[in-house]
């Protein structure tokens, strides 16, 4: 079997972990989160709107949340949020739910819109170029076998302490620098950057372990 | 031939690589972290973790509330065919490391600036942050320089020596304002970086200063 994913048009390969369908693998049946990446697959294989109603309901409202937290504004967010979930829909066959939660294909759809919008706010005449979303220029190769499992990511997160816990919220769903996040909660910038560090090592070392 | 490439021996720090994950890098670092990506499987796994947590964090975020009518608008463009796939990005020339689209396509914008030199911009403008290509030729040095701010380099062909260690294809270097330093292309070849910078570097000796308007780095 060639790999199937050098056959894929290139809007397809969209998100910088590359969830490109690779060759098929025998199902684990380790995923969690399964009934959101079954939903996935229903649309994929199927084109079924039923399932593509249930992970609008479930994402959308979620994903404005986040942009709007990230300053945008709520139409505009309203916007990207449903083109977030029309991403899903177009590119459902590119999803290999063996590589990575759904939640997290989500949250780099959304991410990566966020960015062109930003940049073409900034940059309106250059629409030559392409996009800047951060580049597909391939995957990871996978050590940490437990990416593709959203409750084990979830649980693992709520081991943190509450001080990691709130850099790294704060590192994704504020628009602001670590310099002014460390302002914000009096701490010196150190403070702020080690915690980070601390709090994504414990959670590497947690995810790394077998289930 | 070109030999296998080398795994990077200098990355970017965990609380960059997280800005990145969370979409807050500017356009310049993001190409810089994205080129280094490219070349480093150790940071797309550390990656890899900041984007499952981002989309572990999107899911226990408290719903908005959407438009009335937001699902029956997808589902009415969910009837259009999608659009056309894009075309082909420009492709950097064989012996880079894998970069970015947008800095494939600035190679084709690269100006002389002095012998042995070019410059070729990519994101920003003079004043400001921004980011450019760099060519070096072999056994040169960059005059004696700081910066105003960070420098962030991602070598993508040939190595450079700088404070006494020796960077290469793939290798993250970041400098800032308390780094003074002449950097010089080792004899093997040219050398080719891609560079962010807050700022304009701050010549530190006259070569520096008659170099830098030529250069306009």
């Amino acid at each position: 079997m060639h790999a199937i994913a050098q056959t894929l048009p290139a809007w397809r390969v969209s998100s910088p972990s590359a969830m490109t369908r690779g060759p098929k693998r025998p199902a684990t049946g380790a995923t969690a989160g399964p009934q959101l990446s079954a939903l996935v697959a229903e649309i994929a294989d199927h084109g079924d709107r039923e399932a593509f109603a249930a992970l609008f309901s479930h994402f959308a409202p979620r994903v404005k949340s986040y942009l709007m937290r990230l300053g945008a504004l709520p139409e505009a967010a309203e916007e990207m949020a449903q083109e977030t979930l029309l991403t899903v829909w177009r590119k459902a066959r590119a999803f290999d739910p063996e590589r990575a939660a759904v939640s997290t294909w989500l949250f780099t759809i959304a991410r990566n819109l966020r960015i062109d919008a930003l940049r073409r706010e900034r940059r309106p005449a250059d629409l030559e170029d392409p996009s800047d979303a951060p580049p597909s220029l391939a995957g990871p190769h996978g050590a940490l076998a437990a990416l593709q499992d959203e409750k084990r990511i979830g649980r693992a997160i709520a081991t943190l302490s509450a001080e990691q816990a709130q850099v790294i919220r704060l590192a994704f769903f504020s628009d602001k620098p670590h310099s002014e996040i460390a302002l914000d909660l009096g701490l010196p910038l150190g403070t702020v950057k080690s915690r980070l560090r601390l709090a994504m090592a414990r959670l590497r070392g947690l995810l790394d372990e077998p289930t | 031939m070109t030999p296998a490439p080398a795994i990077p021996s200098r990355h970017p720090s965990e609380a960059l690589l997280v800005d990145y994950a969370a979409g807050s890098t500017d356009q310049g670092r993001a190409l810089i972290v994205g080129a280094h990506l490219g070349a480093c499987a150790a940071c797309r796994d550390a990656l890899a973790l900041a984007e499952a947590i981002g989309g572990a964090l999107l899911g226990e975020l408290p719903a908005a509330r959407m438009a009335p009518d937001a699902l029956a608008r997808v589902m009415a463009q969910i009837e259009r065919p999608p659009e056309l796939p894009q075309p082909k990005p420009a492709a950097a020339p064989h012996d880079w490391i894998r970069v970015p689209a947008d800095v494939a396509l600035a190679a084709k914008r690269r100006r002389w600036a002095a012998p042995g030199v070019w410059v070729a911009p990519v994101s920003g403008r003079a004043g400001g942050p921004r980011s450019y290509l760099l060519r070096v030729g072999a056994g040169m040095s960059v005059p004696r320089h700081t910066h105003a701010g960070s420098e962030l380099i991602c070598v993508l062909k040939g190595a450079f020596t700088d404070r006494g260690e020796v960077h290469r294809p793939g290798d993250f270097v970041e400098s800032d304002e308390t780094v003074e330093h002449t950097p010089r292309v080792t004899a093997d070849g040219e050398c080719v970086c891609l560079v962010a910078v807050d700022n304009d570097l701050i010549a530190r000796d006259w070569v520096g200063r008659l170099f830098q308007p030529l250069v306009r780095i």
